[in-house]
């Protein structure tokens, strides 16, 4: 008896222990990223994050005088974890849209691109946004391409990101998947993948910026840091970097 | 909690209680069949005299086992379109299931067919009773008394284990909560829901279960 006391006292212990340390100073930035999402949040060949979202990110809290940390989420709990606190910043691609501005803090822009439509190389039905009318498409559920496909009238089917996307999609699975154009790009350079095509553009230009809690203070600063990582060419770099163009929109 | 979320919670119930009816317990109860008859073959190869056959046995119910059913999941779904075979949501589940259950419920049947006396075996040889029959009205409904509170327990992980299910496209209870949830990311309530749902699945099991053991009590002398 005394002997399951003892054990019990001593797992009571570990567990106040383990509770008692999971919150970060105000001098981290702490940001979330998908880390699945090449060119922006990738694993480089280091087994390190890398990315153009992650490396904006890192030279924002540099200007910020922060400790940045990433937090590696799928993106539909990504805005679930940055109101649980457990993120500060959003750096994911996250689209500017009326939405969004009405929950959360959002940036000035870093990236301007636009969508596309993806098919399989062999599709001549889908040639334009109307075209996916009925059709199947795949997309992160709380993404604004959801949004978008869903406008234009196809079904949409939820999954975790791009990569299991264009994965049904070369399966037969689904008719297409809508996304950002750099994105698909970098897929195509990277996989030399011929199984997809990019089949039309959305037709609409989309912003690009950081999220944060609503009134959390931290945009100011951040606005202010990427004003000045424009100005003084780094965005460019950056972005000629990944894209091989300046997308900054700068 | 704000009445939006609440007006949400009742848009949703009944979608959500019929992806239960459709799918999760179509799905559970599919894949629960097929696996028990897996599990029975599997566990005759066990503890046959063939060497090979027992080998064989061996090693499906280690893999099944020593891998995450998650897994078991991607490659019946996303693996085999590559070997060109491309199945639909709701059968590579059912695959994926009955396997899964083929391999936990084989160690079961085994364990409640060892249970009783080799003595009994005996007995039924004695009267003229072959392999099979011996099993049939000997053997396998005593066993099935040992059997049936760790199938349970198997059962009730599977109806919840289903909910992985959701991540193959299958939009079964978890998933129409996921769908629902999405746009304005009240997932908190919806989860809450979906997780009374399954309490209610799993309660109904265990009252079953508890039935069931009644009946086959009957026979057993005090």
């Amino acid at each position: 008896m005394r002997r399951t006391i003892l054990a019990l006292a001593a797992a009571l212990l570990a567990l106040t222990t383990l509770v008692g340390c999971s919150s970060a100073g105000s001098d981290t930035l702490r940001v979330g990223t998908e880390g699945t999402y090449s060119p922006f949040s990738f694993q480089g060949p280091d087994g390190q994050l890398t990315g153009y979202d992650v490396e904006v990110a890192r030279a924002v809290g540099a200007k910020l005088g922060k400790e940045v940390e990433f937090v590696q989420t799928p993106w539909d709990s990504i805005f679930a974890a940055l109101e649980s606190q457990r993120i500060d910043l959003v750096a994911n691609q996250v689209t500017i849209n009326d939405e969004r501005k009405a929950r959360y803090d959002l940036s000035t822009p870093y990236t301007v691109s636009e969508g596309v439509i993806v098919t399989r190389a062999d599709d001549t039905a889908i040639r334009s946004l109307a075209d996916l009318r009925g059709r199947t498409t795949a997309q992160s559920a709380t993404s604004n391409w959801a949004e978008v496909a869903r406008g234009a009238g196809a079904n949409v089917e939820a999954v975790e990101g791009f990569v299991q996307a264009v994965q049904l999609l070369k399966d037969g699975r689904i008719d297409a998947t809508v996304n950002d154009t750099l994105a698909v790009g970098e897929y195509e350079k990277s996989t030399g993948d011929r199984g997809v095509k990019v089949a039309a553009t959305t037709g609409d230009t989309s912003e690009q910026a950081f999220a944060a809690r609503k009134d959390s203070g931290l945009m100011p600063d951040v606005d202010r840091a990427l004003a000045e990582l424009g100005a003084d060419g780094t965005l460019a770099q950056l972005s000629e970097k990944y894209f091989g163009s300046d997308v900054s929109g700068e | 909690m704000d009445p939006a979320t609440w007006e949400l919670i009742g848009r949703n119930l009944w979608p959500m209680l019929k992806a239960t009816v459709t799918m999760t317990i179509p799905l559970t109860a599919i894949s629960f069949v097929i696996g028990l008859a897996l599990a029975l073959l599997l566990a005759l190869a066990r503890i046959s005299s063939i060497t090979p056959l027992t080998w064989l046995a061996r090693v499906y119910i280690s893999v099944i086992r020593g891998t995450p059913l998650l897994v078991q999941l991607f490659i019946v779904f996303y693996a085999l379109p590559q070997l060109g075979l491309v199945i639909d949501p709701f059968p590579s589940a059912v695959i994926a299931f009955s396997l899964n259950v083929g391999g936990y419920a084989a160690e079961i049947i085994r364990a409640a067919i060892l249970s009783i006396p080799k003595g009994q075996w005996e007995a039924a040889q004695t009267i003229g009773m072959g392999y099979a029959t011996t099993l049939r009205r000997v053997i396998l409904p005593q066993a099935a008394r040992t059997a049936v509170p760790p199938l349970s327990n198997t059962l009730i992980s599977l109806v919840k284990d289903t909910s992985l299910a959701s991540t193959i496209l299958v939009t079964e209870l978890l998933r129409v909560a996921q769908l629902a949830a999405a746009p304005t990311f009240d997932f908190f309530a919806l989860y809450g829901v979906a997780a009374v749902y399954y309490w209610i699945v799993c309660l109904i099991l265990s009252s079953v279960q508890v039935r069931v053991e009644a009946r086959l009590e009957r026979y057993v002398a005090r």
